[in-house]
């Protein structure tokens, strides 16, 4: 007798095909179709077009810390866990960052080296929390909810004792690093051209005619990104991330060292997250206990948007980028449209709960089955 | 008769004031398929997670491949090459075969002299296949996630995973639970399979035609004790039902004369 | 003004019985602030500064973050030494803590509040009537102040853009509703987009600026309503390369806000007086003791509004908080 198995997705109709299909992609294409409408109903509301080389930086910026914070988080919710410190994180490292560049530069070290003291001591500091969540996880057996609320409040302590009084400030001027950028396109004037790494000099009034394209913060991302992509989906590293959160069980009986995997999981989240506090104290030229706070929540949308399941085992670093471009772009587009700021609210939450009903409506179209009797 | 792969003596297991498993004696040969008989709660469980490193034994010993073994941890006795397929199939369904087969012993390209390491997916497709190929089990494909494949096919995945890391002795907790008639009689297969390539299989169940079908030899467990072992041959479905129940026990001659 | 003329008698007349004062039990005030921020820090120099010139005594607990259940049991304890005539207070709410400061009343201990108050802060005619007095200034009427503020430095015409932190928050809901009131009012020639909220988050407070220069290239300039969104919208306006063209309003001359104006961030900043306020309510408190009647029940301490032209002019820099 000839054992064979029909592959899961051929065995289904071709209208239900062609609805698993839609559900794979319909990040990509939600994310597409929002951008058709605003570039439709932007000049419609007033007079500017939504596609234009700012617009497009502008929201690659925004992008930069939702990114960071749910990049770490895809690790761990795919690993079937969840890290609720992270804003906290991102605000404990923008006070440690801020705090580094401050001393060594006062110490006398040129701007630029403690710009890197700033990235190390936050991103570090960073993973150090994450490291400990890890740790009382997987060693201790608490629940990552639990572990993770509590660091939060810990952390949180910790950055508004250090900070003193929530902003820390007395840094050098740093917002060059923040704000500059790889390329710059000048529009018209006597100038206009592309410009690798050092802008024209341009007369203050020309400056609206200048573009920042590719801003460091945004390469950085773009850097951390690929490094966590290669891991998640290259590395037996992120192959073990994903069985552990399939079923921890059959990786701890595969010899899958999981304790070790989840502090590394957990540290990493920490670490990105620690890196966004780095960025916005490069940003904004002041390191602030409170910063990161408001942005667990994105974060977390993001992820979830971007399809990463909540029940764990399956998710993509991609997505959690598209994610976090659909709330971008959703935030421009409105705020360009002039619509009332509760409306804002209301639609992001709408697109949060039908991403996880398209999440679950894909089971329901596979037909997952335990059993296999059918067969 | 050749020596035996598994060597169980005297092995005695109490959880506080509970004795699951009393001084049971056992032995498993090369190229058999053994019977693990009981009904719930008759210690066949507690005796083969011994065995498997789950659990510690208060009393006895175990000898494997002439040796004598402690198992630690489950890993322990995998390494050994002890491989139990447990019935929610320790695999990761959001996976797909080759992440399974190799789950926890990937096979990695090194660069930099091992600093960077990636998955070699292309070896693991290609080494599943073949490991596929000498069970005769054929899949479409090997890179879709396990869970849209049906509870049979799972099984023989855990089973092509067990073969192709050398398996010296196989342990399979219920393997046709919740599986249809066809896909029970391709399990039962795929083990009939295995015994001819000489890995011996220890069948843990309370599905009498299964033992039938394919065991050479069985054991029966009552409330912690060996009751009876025998050639599969030389019993009948009516004989065991009644060592399952306890109404048999070849330790007691006396109670076998009570029907 | 005429409040201004009124708290003055009434610190002439606290001065000149202060000896009197003296000669009997020394006073003992218990200072207790709203939270652990350069606002309230300021405010307790103001309070320690004139302890020191009327010679009363002044012991200060201050709660590690705002909220009833943090500030409360500090105010059960300062009641329950026995050996304090007054509290100066700032109630972390309007409702919830009538009660607790009703019981400190209720022990013979009088209450003053300072930046916030108690039920609508009418202390002559409200549903609260035990406090002495409430010394603050208005958010609402610093929303106006702002708004004038910001259309003299955009020469009154064009689009200004108002940027918030959360909804429903009532100390930044009446900064909008004050400056979004005086801007409709008294400069027709300024058209006001917003409220857009940034959820306390610098990059949101970014990306939502940087949209509205998009669509309004001519903005003129942006009040942040605390320190995340004007550095936030500072942030969109530079990578615009309009710094120095869109003036940039914020509330509070804290340290970061103060440093943000000379590197050119923030282009003005409201100052509250909580030095003032601190100072004030302890006055108050020596001429109440001295037998003073007239004491007003609420005295408004007003506003100034730094820029690069005043903050090293002593008359202003004194109210940076520090």
């Amino acid at each position: 007798m000839q054992i064979a198995a029909a592959d899961g997705a051929a065995r289904l109709p071709p209208g239900k095909r062609l609805l698993l299909a839609l559900s794979d992609l319909w990040a990509w294409l939600f994310l597409a179709v929002m951008v058709l409408f605003f570039v439709v109903a932007v000049p419609i509301v007033g007079s500017a077009t939504f596609v234009t080389v700012r617009n497009s930086q502008n929201i690659l910026v925004a992008i930069v810390p939702i990114v960071l914070l749910g990049l770490g988080q895809t690790f761990v919710i795919i690993s079937a866990g969840i890290d609720l410190s992270v804003g906290w994180v991102m605000s404990l490292a923008s006070v440690l960052s801020a705090l580094a560049i401050r001393g060594a530069f006062n110490a006398g070290w040129p701007v630029w080296l403690a710009v890197v003291a700033g990235f190390f001591a936050g991103t570090l500091g960073g993973a150090v929390v994450g490291f400990i969540n890890g740790v009382i996880i997987a060693k201790l057996k608490v629940p990552a909810f639990i572990v993770t609320l509590g660091s939060s409040f810990i952390v949180r302590g910790v950055a508004l004792l250090w900070s003193e009084n929530t902003t820390v400030i007395g840094l050098p001027d740093i917002r060059a690093y923040g704000n500059e950028s790889v390329f710059y396109s000048v529009r018209g004037g006597d100038h206009a051209g592309f410009y690798f790494l050092h802008p024209p000099p341009l007369a203050t009034n020309e400056l609206r005619q200048l573009d920042r394209i590719l801003q460091w913060p945004v390469v950085v991302t773009i850097v951390v990104v690929a490094i966590i992509m290669f891991v998640l989906h290259r590395t037996q590293f992120g192959r073990h991330t994903y069985a552990i959160g399939g079923n921890l069980e059959a990786a701890r009986r595969a010899g899958i060292p999981v304790d070790r995997r989840i502090i590394a999981i957990y540290a990493l989240s920490a670490a990105t997250a620690g890196i966004a506090g780095f960025l916005s104290t490069l940003q904004y030229g002041a390191g602030s206990a409170v910063i990161g706070d408001p942005l667990l929540l994105s974060s977390i949308a993001a992820v979830i948007i971007g399809g990463v399941s909540l029940f764990g085992g399956a998710g993509t670093i991609i997505g959690t980028v598209i994610g976090s471009l659909i709330i971008a772009v959703l935030t421009t587009g409105l705020v360009m449209m002039s619509v009332p700021a509760f409306w804002q609210f209301i639609v992001v939450g709408v697109v949060v709960i039908v991403a996880v009903l398209i999440d679950q409506s894909r089971d329901l179209i596979v037909g997952r089955n335990e059993s296999g009797a059918e067969t | 008769m050749s020596d035996p792969v598994l060597s169980i003596r005297r092995l005695t297991k109490r959880f506080g004031g509970l004795t699951a498993v009393k001084s049971v004696s056992w032995e498993v040969y090369p190229g058999e398929v053994v019977a693990l008989l009981g009904d719930n709660g008759a210690g066949k469980s507690t005796l083969i997670k011994c065995v498997a490193g789950v659990h510690q034994p208060d009393e006895g010993e175990i000898f494997f491949a002439g040796k004598q073994v402690h198992f630690a941890r489950p890993i322990d006795s995998r390494s050994a090459g002890i491989e139990t397929i447990y019935q929610d199939l320790a695999l990761a369904n959001n996976l797909d075969v080759a992440a399974n087969i190799f789950l926890g012993r990937e096979k990695k390209h090194r660069y930099l002299g091992g600093l960077v390491k990636t998955l070699d997916e292309r070896a693991m497709r290609a080494e599943s296949q073949t490991a596929l190929d000498t069970l005769e089990i054929h899949f479409p494909t090997l890179t879709q996630p396990i869970e849209s494949l049906s509870g049979g096919m799972r099984q023989a995945v855990a089973i092509a995973r067990a073969v192709y890391w050398k398996a010296r002795l196989m342990i399979m907790d219920e393997p046709t639970n919740n599986l249809g008639v066809p896909e029970q009689q391709k399990v039962l297969d795929l083990i009939r399979r295995l015994r001819d390539q000489g890995v011996p299989v220890i069948l843990i169940t309370h599905t009498l035609p299964d033992v039938f079908a394919v065991a050479d030899r069985l054991m029966v467990m009552h409330r912690g004790r060996k009751v009876t072992e025998k050639r599969t041959a030389d019993t009948s479905t009516e004989e065991l039902v009644g060592y399952m129940v306890g109404a048999r026990d070849d330790t007691r001659p006396a109670a076998a004369a009570v029907p | 003004m005429k409040k201004s003329a009124l708290f003055a008698a009434a610190a002439v007349a606290a001065l000149a019985l202060a000896g009197t004062a003296q000669a009997q039990d020394k006073i003992k005030i218990g200072f207790l602030p709203g939270t652990v921020d350069p606002f309230y820090q300021n405010m307790q120099r103001g309070v320690e500064q004139a302890a020191k010139d009327l010679g009363v005594d002044v012991v200060t607990q201050i709660p590690q973050s705002w909220g009833v259940e943090q500030e409360t049991p500090l105010l059960n304890a300062l009641v329950a030494r026995g050996d304090l005539n007054y509290i100066i207070s700032a109630p972390v709410d309007t409702t919830q803590m009538v009660a607790p400061f009703q019981a400190a009343n209720d022990a013979g201990i009088k209450i003053i509040t300072v930046d916030t108050f108690l039920g609508d802060g009418d202390y002559a005619n409200g549903p609260v009537k035990f406090p002495l007095s409430f010394l603050g200034s208005n958010n609402e009427e610093g929303g106006r102040v702002i708004a004038d503020g910001l259309a003299k430095a955009i020469g009154d015409k064009g689009t200004v853009y108002l940027i918030s932190t959360n909804p429903n928050v009532s100390s930044v809901g009446a900064r909008e509703k004050g400056f979004a009131e005086e801007m409709k009012a008294n400069h027709p020639n300024i058209t006001v987009i917003g409220p857009d909220y940034d959820l306390d988050d610098q990059a949101k407070a970014t990306q939502m600026t940087a949209a509205v220069i998009e669509q309004h290239p001519d903005l003129a300039g942006v009040f942040g309503t605390n320190v995340f969104s004007a550095q936030g919208a500072a942030a969109a306006v530079t990578n615009a390369g309009l710094a120095g063209k869109v003036a940039i309003a914020t509330w509070d001359a804290s340290a970061a806000n103060m440093e943000n104006l000379d590197k050119g961030i923030v282009s003005q900043v409201l100052a509250q007086k909580p030095f003032d306020m601190g100072y004030l309510a302890v006055e108050f408190a020596v001429a109440d003791a001295a037998g003073v009647t007239s004491i007003p029940k609420h005295v408004e301490t007003g506003f100034a509004v730094l820029d690069k032209s005043n903050e090293n002019d002593p008359n202003f820099s004194r109210f940076i908080y520090k």
